[in-house]
């Protein structure tokens, strides 16, 4: 079934992790999406590049997990946008486009000519997004940034990690998917807008300011208090107990939260431990926050003895919020991510069955999933010249010929 | 003057997603749409939760409240009611989109499940948002952000080596799983409108802390290895992979480090210490040596001198900021970023401003709404109801 953004064209230019996530979401909601590149070298994370598919071509550069998931469901087009060649030929593909979605710093658009005036020129009512890391205004307009660079402007990294040390780091990344899913839902919006009206638009998104939506409790903390929040680790601001527990095994833990003091009561049964549940001390949630270094010990003292996964049983089942830390092989084997189907498997034709991270919802209809392989570099060079552009074979292999669209990467990595 | 409509004018949501989970309704609200907040009469847990303004607890306080209901109207229902449950489906009718957030089979067993309000709105969009999804093995489990943020592989990713697990800031899972139902939502009504079909979406934090592991969980289904928590570095462990991305100390806070991919050298340059240079064909495998050699060199400077440095040589280092720091910052604040919105009990309130800049379909801020505040308004709007009719409503304990 053809996903609901089937009738659109979306060219994306764009680069590292945040531009490329706007791009999946859209492509995984059945919208076109062309991703543009720079004719060049496969570039870096050659050292990460998985074994070909017995009988496949030889291309590394197709094989690189993450670009993979980064690109899937999009078709690859090398454009040497640099060139006045290469430029006519992306506004011609933008007359037919409906979306342009890009995250190179402010000046690289200005520089090739293609910002939003010159596309509105040959397309009044095309939307582009640019997503810079600060925004295209400001003192801090022209500086560069990847997303952990703005975790730490942005407060994530002061208000994260242990507090008896240095700041802390989401994971791999958080303000790139961030990012990426505010661009996609302000496209889709944009155009709705423009379905009611007639009426494009240019759509600015600074990674820093998407990200500060979550960090409203601390920023409005400051602002109304004067307060500087810090970081708490694994506890929480006001609820006890409230953290991760060691289990058995060496690098094992069980996450937990008491939010109720019924859920302290049901907790107190399953350790049990009628001692804890008649403690004067810990029967509201401000006596439990102003002893948990006290009753920490207490419920480690049982996880530890138990396997993370049957920790994580027993406490759900009296109602206890539970959940064991999970590590990369046990989330691909969790029996609730599976029953959701939260990876997608699609065959790639030179690494063969990849999964693909899904979104976070599932759609009723049904046609809301990951949409296709990541893409093969260059695979959209017929489709563009001669569909979309109207070129013959003659003229096609012409403009290959000229360098402008490359079919490969000009010196592949060794 | 008439205001210039947002992206999302004239669609009609109904929001009773709780807690947290309430960003929802905030995203869209301020991309136009007219979100109205369903609560019980009591009020939803949102507006218990710390910090409150001014420190001083209260229901219409809660900093929490007063940014994710910014821009919303305000009406209370009593759901447990038969003449509450009754009045939902009038006002169903009259809406696009409902957003929830009870537990899975909570609206079901009152008579509200989406197929009982198709039966009122045939193209209704509705957005269930939960820990774990609608279904499945741990469909009746008790969520957490905590809960959510292990489940979903994210924890164990995230903190030292030879540390416990660290979970990161607040509740940024579940904000993230409200902003995939957001987009959900708006793709949800661009389906609509264009084939007059509604749609259900069961969304799951769990799914949305997956969603931000990035590339552990592919390599893992091609090496079998398991990728480990790498501190403040990226997470490829591989000894050829680029080096530095990184938080470090220098002479008054920290700084973020990072390498210029195309120009490995402009390290060197930037702490003039050619040395730097011999370690970056292995940046990866050499990250402690290269950190020694930084740690050195930024002892000598404060935060904002190294990134001046840094960002003249494209190096794209930044300064850790604490949120005193980022309310100050004059970037955002030559920016206007931070609005200040005025609020009857709450006072003055400077909180973040639009997540996107729309030139023609402007952000809409607007204030949190005071508990049952458009009750009577969003009655007689949406329902044409008149006094004595809202009146007898109350009288039946609907509202």
């Amino acid at each position: 079934m053809p996903g609901p953004l089937g009738q659109l064209r979306v060219l994306e230019l764009t680069t590292a992790v945040a531009g490329p996530i706007a791009g999946i979401i859209l492509a995984d909601m059945g919208a076109e999406v062309i991703k543009i590149a720079q004719p060049s070298p496969a570039g870096r994370g050659g050292a990460g590049t998985v074994p070909a598919l017995e009988g496949a071509p030889d291309h590394p550069w197709n094989r690189i997990p993450y670009q993979n998931e980064l690109h899937r469901g999009k078709q690859h087009l090398a454009l040497d946008l640099a060139s006045e060649e290469g430029r006519a030929l992306y506004l011609r593909l933008v007359e037919s486009a409906d979306v342009v979605v890009e995250n190179f710093s402010p000046r690289v658009m200005a520089n090739l000519r293609i910002d939003y005036d010159d596309l509105k020129a040959v397309k009044p009512d095309i939307v582009m997004i640019s997503m810079p890391a600060f925004g295209k205004t400001g003192p801090y307009a022209l500086r560069g940034s990847y997303g952990p660079g703005i975790d730490a402007m942005s407060g994530l990294s002061h208000l994260s990690g242990y507090p008896d040390r240095g700041p802390g780091k989401p994971a791999n990344f958080y303000c790139d998917q961030n990012a990426g899913m505010i661009a996609a839902l302000s496209a889709v919006a944009a155009i709705r807008h423009r379905n009611r009206s007639g009426e494009g638009q240019y759509i600015e998104l600074s990674m820093l300011e998407g990200e500060l939506q979550v960090l409203a409790p601390a920023i409005m903390d400051a602002s109304i208090n004067g307060r500087e929040q810090m970081r708490i680790g694994n506890r929480h601001a006001w609820n006890a107990p409230h953290g991760i527990f060691r289990c058995e095994g060496d690098d094992d833990w069980v996450a937990l939260a008491v939010e109720s003091d019924a859920q302290w009561q049901a907790l107190c049964t399953v350790l049990d431990r009628p001692d804890l549940a008649s403690d004067a001390r810990f029967a509201t949630t401000e006596g439990r926050k102003a002893n948990e270094d006290e009753i920490d010990p207490q419920i480690e003292a049982w996880t530890a003895q138990r396997d993370h996964h049957e920790a994580q049983q027993l406490l759900q089942a009296a109602g206890v919020p539970t959940g064991a830390v999970l590590d990369i092989a046990e989330v691909h084997a969790d029996r609730q991510l599976a029953h959701r189907g939260s990876f997608d498997y699609q065959d790639h034709p030179e690494v063969g069955p990849f999964p693909h991270t899904r979104t976070a919802w599932r759609s009723r209809r049904g046609n809301h999933g990951v949409s296709g392989h990541g893409s093969i570099y260059g695979g959209a060079t017929d489709h563009v010249l001669k569909e979309l552009l109207g070129m013959s074979d003659e003229e096609a292999e012409a403009v290959v010929a000229s360098g402008v669209v490359a079919r490969e990467p000009l010196s592949p990595p060794a | 003057m008439t205001e210039t409509p947002g992206a999302l004018d004239g669609i009609r949501i109904l929001d009773l997603a709780s807690g947290s989970f309430g960003y929802t309704g905030r995203l869209l609200a301020g991309y136009g749409a007219e979100v109205v907040k369903v609560e019980p009469p009591e009020g939803d847990i949102l507006r218990s939760w710390p910090p409150f303004a001014n420190d001083e607890p209260h229901r219409e306080r809660g900093v929490r409240h007063l940014h994710l209901s910014a821009g919303k109207r305000g009406i209370t229902v009593e759901l447990e009611r038969e003449e509450g449950r009754a009045l939902l489906l009038r006002l169903v009718a009259e809406a696009d989109v409902l957003v929830e957030s009870f537990a899975p089979g909570y609206l079901a067993g009152l008579g509200l499940s989406y197929d009982d309000l198709l039966k009122v709105r045939p193209d209704l969009v509705m957005a269930s948002v939960t820990h774990f999804g609608q279904d499945g093995p741990y469909a009746d489990y008790e969520g957490a952000e905590i809960v959510s943020v292990a489940l979903g592989g994210y924890l164990k990713l995230t903190g030292d080596p030879d540390r416990e697990p660290v979970k990161p800031y607040d509740d940024l899972v579940v904000g993230q799983a409200a902003l995939h139902a957001t987009m959900a939502v708006i793709t949800g009504i661009f389906h609509r409108d264009l084939t007059g079909e509604g749609d259900l979406f069961d969304v799951a934090a769990i799914d949305a802390a997956l969603f931000l592991l990035g590339g552990p969980a592919q390599t893992y289904h091609f090496d079998q290895k398991v990728t480990h928590r790498n501190s403040t570095r990226l997470l490829n462990p591989n000894p050829f992979f680029p080096y530095p991305s990184t938080l470090r100390p220098c002479k008054d806070g920290y700084i973020h480090a990072h390498q210029n991919y195309s120009h490995p050298d402009l390290l060197a340059v930037l702490m003039e210490d050619p040395s730097l240079d011999d370690l970056m064909d292995q940046a990866m495998g050499n990250a402690t040596e290269i950190d020694e050699k930084m740690d050195a060199w930024l002892a000598n400077y404060d935060k904002s001198e190294v990134v001046r440095r840094a960002q003249e040589l494209r190096l794209p280092f930044t300064e850790v900021l604490t949120p005193l720091e980022t309310l100050n910052d004059p970037h955002l604040n030559e920016r206007g970023f931070f609005l200040d919105v005025e609020h009857p009990e709450a006072g003055t309130v400077r909180q973040p401003g639009a997540a996107a800049f729309m030139t023609r379909t402007p952000w809409k801020s607007g204030r949190a709404p005071l508990l049952g505040e458009h009750t009577d308004e969003v009655l007689a709007d949406w329902l044409d109801l008149d006094a004595d009719q809202i009146a007898d409503l109350r009288e039946e304990g609907a509202v």
